[in-house]
């Protein structure tokens, strides 16, 4: 039997060679390159499925494969690549590789029956793309992990920035490259900081950093720490270092600008960016590491703050974007804000039952657009559409399957998700106060995610049509309507792989699967398991009226009320045959948010003051460190005048200069060699 | 005796290929010059040395034979390879070989003088990496600049002629000053020898005298400084690297390759050599100023590359920028910082000669070198622009690709180092290197290589001939390959860089 470590790296393989096939065969691939990109894909899949089903028999990896490079002294460290393979990877495989797969199938009919030029080069760089995500994926130590989140980066700038013709992609590639690798130099300084500290960047069994960590805490090991500084605060300060890698990669609050920006992408690659690539590793890490994150209370707060807090901060941004594409990158940062509240309150299952959900909807939502933009012949602005729903009704029942599920309704899966995040950072803030403060900002995303879902969907689906485009739509083919309705069974159904609020009040077991699955219950590897997660975090439960039931029930109850709310009001405001722009009726704040709280324009003059520093010390350079230098030698050697009579061109007279040079350094080596003594 | 038929066998073909006529030299040159990459290559594969060659390790290829007696001194011809000069000396062999095909487009007038100093230099620049006499070392040291004056001098940009004088200058001032360093460190030695292991080991044996009414410690301190105010200018590091963007500017493509790829490599060669292997006490009492020149070279080195307008000034600023990582390397004194430093330079040495090549190809289409001048290049020229894509990512140490392999071993090697005090401070700030430099690429590449096609000067694009994709396409592969095999040099570096951290007593941690 193929053991499972060799089903791995087949499967981030596979996408690599589809991207090597692209690079070189170029205009003698079928379709651009798509074909084999769909067969790499789903043999990807296929293996992945495989390794689910392994996981769940029991057989994890926890292997290093090839070794990058090692030290031999007092260094003696080992720089490898590996599979970490538990029941957190397997799950991330199949979510990767399905995603990537429903993609590629789908620019089929974005890109290919579009027309788009330049086909291979957008056929490799998706197969990079994945490759490099499924790498990240399962890698078995935090380097390894560095480099393919280097690789994702590289990959999202190379797509982003597609249509390099255009003067908008170029600029939106270099703004996410840029932005994120901001991060990633925090990241970088975190890995070689957990390498000097524990020997070793892996992330599962004895040797790893996170099992150090814990025993150096509990006074079992000793680890190194600059000028031995308490450990509890390096391991915090290291934390917050990788972090900075996860904030710019998942698009959180002060890093996230890049992200909208990004929508200069063809509308396959976003799907994947947002669902189950670029974005999705940052959270991916923190859960990857969370045995390292959760002995750090300081690093759990703030990790649920600044994603409560950006996930209210970018719901009130999509309220008034006009481009269905925009509102959607607002909507995706606000959702990782979710899931990074989540793991810093300790609902580490609650995050990756998010992760898995919002890779379905998201994906669903984003392809669903791509339809919409078809048929609107690339229009993006939701004020020319309106009235498609009897028009695309594939596109729209998915999409609104899709909607109903990022806004949180019941039955549909983001509810559940959605709902166990909030569960959980409330019964953990009943004794931590300062998680209720991300609770009390989760909680009022929720209306706020509603209305804006449901705005977008009234006003691109309902209604009368708006422009000429809106009424005679292009239709798109089975490429496009297939992969949105294998998303569209999927944001109905995948909450059911959670139920846990209805275990809890009506106490029937066993249907809490993800719950066990990540809790080791069908096989797992020791120190990554939720529950030892829960054992070693920082927080403790506290339920209201007595009870968890009626906790479960009341924290239910409020959420989707509020969800029902902002849908309410998204349907009286926009559900009607001409809707108007309400916009004006926020004042002052709409001007704000307009433009985005101002965050790109300070970043913007971040950068131009890096750069009006740079002409300084160009001009200083200039001037005063080589004037010193001309000055001395006009000075010194001979005038300047007399230098430009040196450059004789006539090569004897050069040849005279460097035999003098030579000489004078002969006779001082003869005079303190004591040659003439 | 492969050391010697390598010179030779360079020396030769750099006669050879002066006395051709102009139309046979460029593809003469070309072929000699695969004999010393065959040559190095063989070494490499034969490899069979451990340890330091100046430690007392067992040095490969050697050969001693007693040349002079001068003054009670003994000079000898002594040669051989250790893990740290062998890849140095692959890499001078491989990038003299695509640097001479590089120049097949560019070089148009006395084409058998030009080459014919190329393959000059690339003799003396593997007599520098293997000479263990530092008679014959100073010799072929200073020989390097000859062939690099009149290549500046003689095929240079309009500047040329102030650019060559100042680079002539201001090295062999440098070299003078070290020179005289050196010798009064040497004088001070109870031996007879200019053999640089022999130098090395009476130093570490602490046999060193007064030099007049110098005390052995201040001589020694005295030494260090000159030696690394001699090398500093040749890496350059900051704030003595002002002829370093007036050369390459002025350069022709060939010879700017051969500057970065491997002069300035020289500079860092020679203080790994000298200032950290022969003097490491002074290098850990000094060890802060240099550190704080390295995180000065990085950071505004990676300034200046953002101020300019010039492709080829940003690469050439950029250089200033790597090499302090290199410093930063080799002042930590850790096992991953010597051997990262070490790795760094072969890296630094592949993608600044890819950069330059790849500016060099827009170059000879586009006769502009200017941001503002260009955009859209990515339209017309797809093969070149992808591959300069790929070495800007080279550039920004994209991890599997050589430049994140040594600069990770530098970072890693220093965070915990306790030679240097304050170790994870300098490393962190010297690690933002890595966002400045994303920067000034992203920009430069933004505005010349994507957007719609424009170009503000006369030529018609084509896309580029096979022979200058060529010389890309073979370092673009060589970069990959060392980083996603780093152990290639890797471990032969390490096996000779671990010896050193015993003269500290066993290093960091």
């Amino acid at each position: 039997m193929v053991s499972v470590s060799a089903y791995a790296q087949a499967i981030v393989l596979l996408p690599f060679v589809s991207f090597v096939v692209a690079l070189f065969a170029r205009d003698n691939l079928p379709k651009g390159g798509a074909y084999s990109g769909i067969a790499a894909t789903a043999g990807s899949l296929l293996l992945s499925l495989a390794t689910l089903a392994a996981v769940y028999g029991g057989r994890t990896v926890n292997e290093t494969f090839y070794t990058w490079a090692v030290g031999t002294g007092a260094q003696d460290w080992t720089l490898s690549f590996g599979a970490l393979i538990d029941p957190l990877s397997a799950l991330m495989l199949v979510i990767v590789s399905l995603i990537a797969l429903l993609v590629h199938v789908f620019s089929l009919g974005y890109m290919n029956d579009e027309g788009e030029e330049d086909l291979p080069r957008y056929y490799a760089g998706l197969g990079l793309f994945t490759a490099s995500m499924l790498g990240f994926v399962i890698a078995d130590n935090l380097l390894m992990a560095f480099m393919f989140f280097e690789l994702v980066g590289l990959c999202s700038y190379l797509l982003i920035g597609f249509h390099f013709r255009e003067p908008g992609p170029p600029s939106a590639a270099k703004k996410a490259f840029l932005v994120t690798r901001f991060g990633d130099y925090f990241f970088l300084i975190g890995v070689v900081a957990v390498f000097t500290t524990f020997g070793t960047a892996a992330f599962a069994g004895a040797e790893s950093f996170p099992h150090l960590a814990e025993a150096a805490l509990g006074g079992d090991a000793t680890v190194w720490t600059p000028g031995n500084m308490a450990e509890s605060t390096w391991f915090t300060i290291v934390g917050l270092l990788v972090l900075g890698g996860v904030i710019g990669k998942s698009a959180q609050f002060p890093l996230h600008t890049w992200l909208p920006d990004a929508m200069e992408g063809p509308t396959p690659v976003s799907a994947l960016i947002h669902a189950a690539t670029m974005v999705a590793a940052g959270v991916y890490l923190v859960a990857r590491m969370y045995g390292f994150y959760v002995l750090s209370p300081t690093a759990m707060g703030i990790i649920a703050l600044v994603g409560g807090f950006t996930a209210l901060f970018a719901a009130t941004m999509g309220v008034v974007k006009q481009e269905l594409k925009q509102v959607l990158a607002y909507s995706t940062i606000s959702q990782y804000g979710y899931m990074m509240l989540a793991l810093g309150s300790g609902g580490y299952v609650a995050a990756v039952f998010h992760l898995t959900t919002h890779a379905f909807f998201k994906a669903l939502l984003f392809l669903g657009a791509g339809s919409v933009i078809i048929a609107m012949h690339h229009v993006e602005d939701m004020w020319e559409m309106g009235g498609l729903k009897n028009k695309l009704p594939v596109t729209y029942w998915t999409f609104l399957a899709g909607s109903l599920a990022l806004a949180g309704i019941f039955p549909f899966a983001g509810f559940w998700s959605k709902d166990e995040i909030l569960y959980e950072t409330l019964i953990h803030g009943l004794n931590e106060p300062l998680l209720l403060i991300g609770y009390v900002f989760g909680l009022l995303a929720v209306p706020v995610t509603a209305f804006y879902t449901f705005r977008m969907v009234f006003l691109t689906f309902h209604g009368e049509p708006r422009s000429d485009l809106a009424r005679d739509p292009h239709p798109v083919r089975w490429n496009v309507k297939g992969p949105l309705s294998v998303l569209g069974v999927l944001a109905v159904v995948t909450g059911g792989i959670n139920l846990v609020p209805v275990k809890k009040v009506l106490g029937i077991k066993g249907i809490d699967v993800l719950h066990k699955w990540l809790n080791n219950d069908w096989g797992g590897i020791e120190g990554l398991s939720s529950h030892h997660y829960a054992k070693i975090g920082p927080y403790e439960s506290g339920y209201l009226f007595g009870g968890e039931a009626a906790t479960v029930i009341a924290g239910a109850a409020v959420s989707l009320t509020l969800a029902l709310a902002g849908l309410a009001l998204a349907w009286r405001l926009y559900g009607v045959a001409d809707p108007a722009e309400h916009t004006a009726k926020l004042g002052q704040i709409r001007e704000l948010l307009y433009n985005n709280y101002y965050q790109d324009e300070y970043q913007v003059r971040i950068a131009d003051a890096v750069r009006d520093a740079a002409s300084g010390a160009d001009t200083f350079d200039q001037g005063v460190v080589d004037g010193v230098v001309n000055g001395v030698s006009s000075v010194s050697l001979l005038s300047s005048e007399r230098i430009r009579r040196v450059q004789t061109g006539i090569v004897g007279n050069y040849a005279l200069l460097l035999t003098l040079g030579l000489t004078t350094l002969l006779v001082v080596f003869a005079l303190i060699g004591g040659w003439f003594q | 005796m492969i050391i010697e038929a390598l010179l030779a066998a360079t020396f030769l073909s750099a006669v050879i290929v002066f006395a051709l006529p102009d139309e046979y030299a460029p593809k003469t040159a070309f072929g000699l010059s695969l004999v010393p990459v065959a040559g190095s290559l063989y070494m490499w594969a034969t490899f069979t040395g451990s340890g330091n060659a100046l430690t007392g390790g067992d040095i490969a290829f050697q050969t001693v034979l007693p040349w002079l007696e001068v003054a009670g001194y003994t000079f000898q011809w002594y040669v051989g390879v250790d893990g740290i000069s062998l890849p140095l000396v692959v890499l001078t062999t491989f990038l003299t070989t695509l640097a001479i095909v590089s120049a097949w487009t560019p070089i148009d007038t006395r084409k058998s003088q030009f080459y014919g100093l190329m393959l000059l230099m690339e003799a003396n620049l593997i007599g520098v990496f293997t000479a263990l006499d530092f008679f014959a070392w100073f010799v072929f040291w200073e020989a390097v600049l000859v062939p690099m004056y009149f290549l500046i001098g003689v095929w240079g940009g309009p500047r040329r002629q102030y650019a060559a004088i100042k680079f002539f200058v201001y090295t062999n001032i440098a070299s003078l000053v070290m020179f005289i360093g050196f010798m009064m460190l040497v004088v001070s030695l109870p031996i007879n020898s200019f053999g640089l292991p022999a130098i090395t080991q009476s130093l570490a044996a602490g046999e060193l005298g007064n030099f007049y009414f110098l005390a052995p410690d201040a001589l020694a301190a005295v030494a260090f400084a000159a030696l690394f105010i001699g090398f500093a200018v040749k890496v350059p590091v900051v704030p003595v690297h002002t002829w370093l963007p007036d050369a390459h500017v002025e350069a022709p493509t060939p010879v700017s390759v051969m500057l970065a790829g491997v002069l300035l490599k020289m500079g860092t060669y020679a203080l790994l050599r000298f200032n950290f292997t022969m003097l490491p006490e002074q290098a850990s009492a000094f060890a802060v100023p240099i550190a704080a020149i390295a995180v000065l070279s990085v950071i505004y080195g990676a300034m200046l590359a953002l101020a300019q307008q010039d492709l080829k000034r940003i690469v050439a600023y950029s250089s200033v920028s790597s090499m302090g990582y290199v410093i930063l390397g080799l002042v930590a004194f850790t096992e991953f910082g010597l051997g990262g430093a070490t790795f760094q330079m072969i890296a630094h040495g592949l993608i600044s000669g890819l950069m330059f090549m790849a500016v060099g190809v827009i170059y000879n289409a586009t006769h502009t070198r200017l941001v503002g001048d260009m955009s859209g290049l990515a339209d017309r020229m797809p093969v070149a622009v992808w591959i300069l894509v790929a070495g800007a990512f080279a550039y920004m140490g994209l991890p599997l690709m050589a430049g994140f392999a040594g600069e990770f071993f530098i970072f890693v090697g220093s965070f915990g180092s306790t030679v240097l005090p304050s170790a994870p401070l300098f490393t962190g700030l010297a690690m933002f290197g890595i966002v400045i430099v994303a920067g000034y690429l992203l920009f430069a590449m933004q505005r010349t290589l994507f957007g719609p096609f424009r170009l503000e000067t006369e030529y018609e694009l084509d896309r580029a001939p096979i022979h200058d994709i060529a010389p890309l396409a073979a370092l673009l592969a060589a970069i990959i390959v060392l980083g996603v095999v780093p152990s290639l040099f890797w471990n032969m570096i390490l096996d000779a860089t671990v010896p050193l951290l015993d003269l500290l007593g066993g290093g960091a941690l």
